[in-house]
């Protein structure tokens, strides 16, 4: 069944529904949340995200983005936790302060950094030729003729990866950095 | 023994979606079932919980085969009836009814008869005799309240109106031994029931009408004394277990 | 030491069903072989309270089960699972197991996470919120393993625990008794000799109601060994070559 039919179950009070979507979805939302938080808020945070999915499946519009939803409830929960317990609970050495822009809600901007975690996903599993592009080029800072070096591809290849690598980017962080995974 | 732990959902072509290590996710799935699973106790389970001091005894008394819904309603309902009958008849049928029905509802309150758990439930820390004791005196005082109702709004004189709660302790006390003796519920209300009538009839025998047995003020210590050998029958019973190895 | 009994001996009219049986275990799993009849489950009810012996001396979990307020503890930290459990029809699987959960003086604050700890342990999960009356005779026996468990005991007493489980479940059941096994003391009285053997740290051959071999399962697989006794398997064989030199010892007594 698929992920629509679960959480349609769900809403019509069938756990075992629940559990099905706790054992397909928990783990990479468990894999995500540990970027932000530390272990013992990560159950936490997991626990009361499927208690809110049971609460409100009703809530949920099928639309085959039911990674998403649950995604967005866990950050919900999550950002819940952070704001009661303080920023410390989120356990990260930094905190990112992007370009010239106040820090913001630490909070906000720990599930920010898991957001575009998340979309980087999207552009494929690591060694991916794009994700390689996005790594190189953006998370390491290097010039396009040392990317294209080191891939062993010319330098044209380089921009158009990069361009698409953006694109995709684009796409994920407006869909609300859905799915697991991405690759297809 | 399941492992939630595996990490991969089937399907997913997204190797590093597994769960990290240090997750507990089969502790996260526990604590979700239990709020998913967990049974709400009820307002009148709650209080006698408060009251008895005991969420597990209050668990036993709420569950209860003739204490549910179902019985009590049937149970009113026979009532009910016999206050109508009684208004068009001038027969107390309330009161010649009560003390069966009430009977009835003992031998189907405790007992191997009617719990097929029973053995176990012996190990339990909540006594079965304190769940005896509670069930016991919860289905005879509903049943009485009830009867007395009932009687009270069919109108007949005084004496028929209370006189026939000293009988149904007798009656019920029977079906409780025998019931409890025979490891049968069936054998309880046939014995509770049997009994009843037994005495109705001589009644009528000897004195006149079937209501002596619930008039003759010459009963109350022999009903009262058999109830309480019944009891100690029922206590002695509930203490042997049989059986081999 | 859990269990520490001496000379218990338990008669019923004119038979004797135990007749002076002398056990201390501690923490581990603890076979209680024997034919049908032999009064292992009578000594199993003796230990889970149920049956006061004739006679003799038993302690169990450091208190003395005669009088009421140690009885009442020693319950609340028992697990027993009668060779016979009825159900009841009407209630799920979650509410059955709560049932009992209460009744074992579990805090109510913790009674949830209790019960839906021993259901996921015996792998019911999908089966919590569906009635006892659907499940098949496996199913039950693996809800009667829930309830015997879900109060953490210290002491677990399982009778004849794995009938109607298919192997695959007898092996999940194998390690679920090596875990139980690290912190209580598990008895597990069974007739299916190879099935327990493994999992045992310790095992005792009961008949007419005597304990005639008691030692390790590698000992009882030792005395099957060049006895020519029956048996496909080698703890089988020891059972047989034990029951049977304990049957002609008393033969030869009479």
């Amino acid at each position: 069944m698929d992920d629509d039919g679960l959480v349609a179950r769900v809403a019509a009070g069938d756990d075992t529904a629940l559990r099905e979507l706790f054992s397909r979805h928990a783990p990479w939302l468990a894999a995500r949340l540990r970027a932000v938080l530390p272990a013992a808020e990560v159950e936490d945070v997991l626990q009361e995200t499927f208690l809110a999915v049971w609460r409100g499946a009703g809530r949920y519009r099928p639309a085959g983005a039911a990674g998403g939803w649950l995604w967005g409830i866990a950050r919900r929960q999550a950002a819940l936790l952070l704001r009661r317990r303080g920023p410390a609970a989120a356990g990260l050495p930094d905190v990112v302060t992007a370009g010239g822009r106040e820090a913001g809600d630490p909070a906000e901007v720990a599930l920010a950094r898991a957001d575009l975690a998340a979309a980087v996903a999207a552009l494929g599993p690591p060694g991916a030729p794009d994700r390689e592009v996005w790594r190189l080029l953006y998370e390491e800072d290097r010039p396009v003729a040392e990317v294209a070096v080191l891939l062993g591809v010319p330098p044209g290849t380089v921009k158009s990866r990069a361009h698409r690598a953006r694109r995709l980017l684009r796409a994920a962080l407006r869909g609300g950095a859905a799915a697991e995974g991405g690759s297809r | 023994m399941s492992d939630m732990n595996a990490g991969l959902p089937p399907g997913a072509s997204a190797p590093w979606a597994t769960a990290p290590p240090d997750v507990d996710l089969g502790r996260v799935w526990t604590g979700v079932a239990a709020q998913v699973w967990r049974r709400d106790p009820g307002r009148v389970e709650r209080l006698a919980g408060r009251l008895l001091r005991s969420p597990g005894l209050a668990r036993a008394l709420v569950a209860t085969p003739s204490l549910l819904l179902g019985w009590i309603i049937a149970t009113a309902v026979v009532l009910a009836v016999g206050v109508v009958a009684t208004l068009g008849t001038g027969t107390p049928y309330v009161a010649l009814c009560a003390p069966a029905l009430a009977a009835a509802g003992i031998a189907y309150a405790y007992g191997p008869g009617i719990d097929p758990a029973f053995e176990l439930s012996r190990t339990m820390a909540v006594g079965d005799r304190m769940v005896l004791l509670v069930r016991t005196l919860a289905v005879f005082g509903l049943n009485a309240a009830l009867g007395l109702a009932a009687s009270a709004a069919s109108g007949v004189a005084a004496a028929l109106t209370f006189g026939w709660l000293v009988p149904m302790t007798a009656a019920c006390a029977i079906a409780l031994a025998a019931a409890t003796l025979a490891r049968s519920a069936n054998v309880g209300v046939a014995a509770g029931i049997a009994g009843w009538v037994i005495m109705l009839l001589a009644g009528r025998a000897t004195l006149g009408q079937y209501t002596a047995a619930i008039t003759d003020a010459a009963l109350v210590f022999p009903y009262l004394l058999f109830a309480a050998c019944c009891c100690a029958v029922a206590l002695f019973a509930s203490r042997i277990s049989r059986g081999t190895s | 030491m859990n269990v520490d009994i001496t000379d218990l001996t338990r008669r019923f009219g004119r038979t004797q069903a135990v007749a002076g049986v002398s056990l201390q275990a501690g923490a581990g799993v603890f076979g209680l072989l024997g034919p049908n009849g032999a009064g292992k489950t009578s000594l199993l009810r003796m230990m889970a309270t149920v049956l006061p012996p004739t006679s003799g001396r038993m302690r169990l979990l450091d208190r003395d089960p005669r009088s009421y307020a140690p009885r009442r503890e020693i319950r609340r930290r028992l697990g027993y699972l009668p060779q016979n459990l009825g159900y009841y029809p009407g209630f799920t699987v979650a509410e059955f197991v709560e049932y009992f959960a209460l009744l074992k003086d579990i805090p109510p604050g913790q009674v949830a996470r209790a019960v839906a700890a021993s259901i996921e342990h015996v792998d019911l999960g999908d089966k919590a919120r569906t009635k006892l009356r659907t499940l098949s005779g496996g199913m039950l026996r693996r809800v009667g393993i829930a309830q015997a468990i879900v109060n953490g005991p210290e002491l677990l007493l399982l009778d004849e625990p794995t009938a109607g489980l298919d192997p695959e479940q007898r092996v999940s059941f194998r390690a679920l008794l090596r875990d139980l096994g690290q912190r209580a003391t598990v008895i597990v009285s069974t007739h299916l000799v190879e099935d327990v053997g493994a999992a045992c740290t310790e095992v005792a051959l009961m008949d007419a109601g005597k304990i005639v071999f008691h030692g390790t399962p590698d000992e009882l697989t030792a005395r099957g060994e060049g006895s020519g006794a029956a048996g496909d398997a080698p703890l089988e064989r020891g059972y047989s070559a034990v029951l049977a030199a304990a049957r002609s010892v008393t033969a030869a007594r009479s």
